[in-house]
């Protein structure tokens, strides 16, 4: 029972092989090997492009605004990423932006207020845990007036940051941590030594630790 | 926003503002309106970056926010929209109709704004006249009183609006701290400076009106004019149709009828270049006979059976073309059924918008691809660009200038050649295709207000 039907014809299934529109003694199209082609010969060609003074005018105003918009402050780009080590010459070679202020000036009066990064006042309370202190003034013109301030908060805002917001802060912003790593090299060590005696021979490079027992002329 | 809408609008921020804009604004057109939070969470993007990222969002328009879900007091919500990112194709296009109608001042007005989102009206006229200034001649430069001419012209024809202020965000439980000292002075105009956008108002001059415009026809018309105006009766499109007799006859242009017929003539054009005259006989045979059996298609279409049979079942496939299925008895038998083709011209046009965006995507795509393989080619041209133009400035002799040029081969510079023409192809006919998705979104976009 169960072979019947087996090898009569091209074979039974359920339903109705003519429906289809394969009819008998017809053949099959042929079997396929490999996938169809990515781009398969088209039947007809694509009408030409519209050519004139118009589209070219079109054409050269549309590439200008692309170039143009790569240079305005707009474009945002990612902070470049760490190198391996840190080198001497980042201090004086800051290409891109460091800060994460905003380089333009929108009116932010239009605005929701937490977008705003520059306002050092404590901000609304949908950021409890900081509102105690104030958010980080990282522009430059704010930290070359108030230098010390700046100072003196950022390192309040660091430690606390550090404990409170881990999740986030502290592995994606390299920027920032970068300049917190060049204060914490002078001022968080708890060492009774003075800063200023102790050369770890970073700046000078390739001295030998050998030679520091000899007097210095 | 269907998914071609989406990576379309994906494609065209990251042209335009950088990958960061594009992954916050790819986030929020899928995901609908989010926090602040939120987004940071979900883009695993650091908060100063998303805050900047929304701040250029906003500014352009493309990101609304409202305060969230949950009453005044939880945290601000923002939303994309897809629509306005979209329109970043036809930028170039607003900026030559301004141009053709107010001149280099119109246009370099209008390019100003929307480049930069919104501005105030003193920012933009100095910017403007300083831009002006600076390429023309010697001795003369632009007076601000003609950029402002060109402004309020541009603000009366509604190329430009005022953008509408926006309430204060998150006020009910925290006190108000002003962020910055209030609008800034200004500089050059007299008004108090009002800021200024373009939004979705800014269509081409020709279709502002969604609805009909009455027109008087005095009977001081020529007789060309009353001739035209008659014949436009009597043809089929109806674009204007007579709407009363008082002052010698009012006419009425219909401007929904005008953008039906303008859509349907593109989805005719559209399967006549694709399928064929044949084909695009039956379409048309379908479109004004509304449900056709196969056997009278072949009959009025005078096309063979077969050949008729074989087209009809292309475009079914290509669903341009329904199968209406209308049953003679209730058990719905195959053999007792009729079968009728149909074609609906509002859910066709929507299929091909989506193709629209599809294609448009895909030629940007190709167009960074093609880019990308000849990165190393074309930053060699642009630094003997720049040495070359370095050295004019500073008076080289020839030879140097020719040793430079001679720094690029022969065979890179037929390369250079050949990319340039296809890049410059395939954005010409971003440009073109972006005429087809214009006509088609104010089709649809004309049928859902009503």
């Amino acid at each position: 029972m169960a072979g019947r039907g087996r090898g009569r014809g091209r074979g039974q299934m359920t339903f109705n092989l003519e429906d289809l529109g394969i009819g008998r003694g017809d053949s099959l199209p042929p079997t396929t090997f490999k996938p169809s082609p990515l781009f398969p010969p088209m039947p007809v060609q694509p009408v030409p492009l519209q050519t004139g003074e118009e589209v070219e005018y079109m054409l050269a105003l549309k590439q200008e605004l692309r170039a143009a918009n790569k240079t305005l402050p707009f474009y945002i780009r990612r902070a470049a990423p760490k190198r391996d080590v840190d080198r001497y010459s980042d201090k004086y070679q800051s290409g891109e932006p460091k800060d994460s202020a905003i380089e333009w000036s929108p009116d932010w009066s239009r605005l929701p207020k937490e977008l705003c990064i520059k306002v050092r006042k404590p901000l609304a309370k949908r950021h409890p845990p900081q509102v105690k202190q104030p958010k980080k003034p990282l522009v430059g013109k704010e930290e070359i007036l108030t230098k010390l301030e700046t100072l003196e908060k950022k390192e309040e805002a660091v430690n606390s940051e550090e404990e409170e917001d881990g999740e986030k802060k502290k592995t994606n912003e390299e920027e920032e941590q970068a300049e917190e790593e060049e204060f914490e090299e002078d001022f968080e060590e708890d060492t009774d030594y003075i800063m200023s005696y102790f050369d770890n021979g970073e700046e000078f490079g390739g001295d030998s630790d050998d030679n520091i027992d000899e007097a210095t002329y | 926003m269907t998914a071609q809408e989406v990576r379309l609008c994906g494609l065209l921020l990251q042209e335009h503002f950088g990958e960061v804009v594009e992954r916050i604004g790819t986030h929020l057109l899928r995901g609908g309106a989010q926090n602040l939070r939120t987004i940071a969470n979900e883009t695993n993007t650091p908060l100063d970056l998303v805050k900047k990222s929304l701040c250029v969002l906003v500014q352009h328009g493309a990101c609304e926010f409202g305060s969230g879900r949950r009453g005044p007091g939880s945290p601000v919500e923002y939303r994309a929209s897809c629509e306005r990112v979209l329109r970043v194709l036809r930028y170039p296009r607003y900026i030559y109709t301004a141009k053709t109608l107010y001149g280099d001042t119109g246009e370099l007005i209008v390019e100003e704004v929307l480049q930069r989102g919104h501005m105030t009206m003193s920012n933009t006229v100095k910017t403007v006249a300083d831009r002006l200034t600076h390429n023309m001649e010697e001795g003369r430069s632009m007076e601000y009183s003609e950029v402002v001419s060109a402004f309020s012209k541009l603000v009366e024809t509604h190329f430009l609006q005022r953008c509408p202020p926006v309430a204060e965000m998150g006020t009910a439980a925290t006190s108000i701290t002003p962020a910055t000292p209030g609008t800034p002075a200004a500089s050059a105009s007299t008004a108090p400076p009002t800021a200024e956008s373009n939004p979705d108002c800014y269509k081409l001059p020709h279709v502002t009106l969604i609805g009909r415009g009455k027109r008087r026809c005095s009977s001081d018309d020529s007789e060309e004019q009353r001739g035209g105006k008659k014949a436009k009766m009597d043809s089929e499109m109806e674009f204007v149709g007579k709407s009363g007799d008082s002052g010698g006859g009012m006419y009425v242009v219909n401007l929904q009828r005008a953008l039906a017929n303008l859509a349907r003539a593109t989805l005719e054009s559209v399967v006549q270049e694709r399928f064929g005259s044949r084909s695009a006989r039956i379409f048309r045979l379908l479109l004004r006979k509304r449900h056709l059996e196969q056997k009278q298609v072949e009959d009025f279409a005078m096309i063979p059976a077969k050949e008729a049979k074989d087209m009809l079942y292309t475009l079914l496939s290509e669903n341009l073309v329904q199968l209406q299925e209308i049953p003679k008895t209730p058990d719905h038998a195959p053999s007792r059924t009729f079968y009728l083709y149909t074609v609906n011209q509002l859910p066709t046009a929507r299929l091909l918008l989506q193709h629209c965006y599809k294609t448009v995507a895909n030629l940007i795509e190709r167009r960074l691809f093609e880019t990308k393989e000849n990165k190393r080619l074309l930053e060699k041209s642009q630094r003997i660009e720049a040495i070359l133009a370095s050295q004019q400035a500073s008076g080289a002799e020839p030879e140097q200038l020719t040793e430079v040029e001679e720094m690029i081969t022969a065979p890179e510079r037929q390369q250079l050649e050949a990319l340039r023409h296809h890049i410059n192809k395939l954005d010409s006919t971003e440009n073109q295709v972006d005429e087809t998705v214009f006509l088609l979104e104010s089709y649809i976009f004309s049928t859902k207000t009503k």
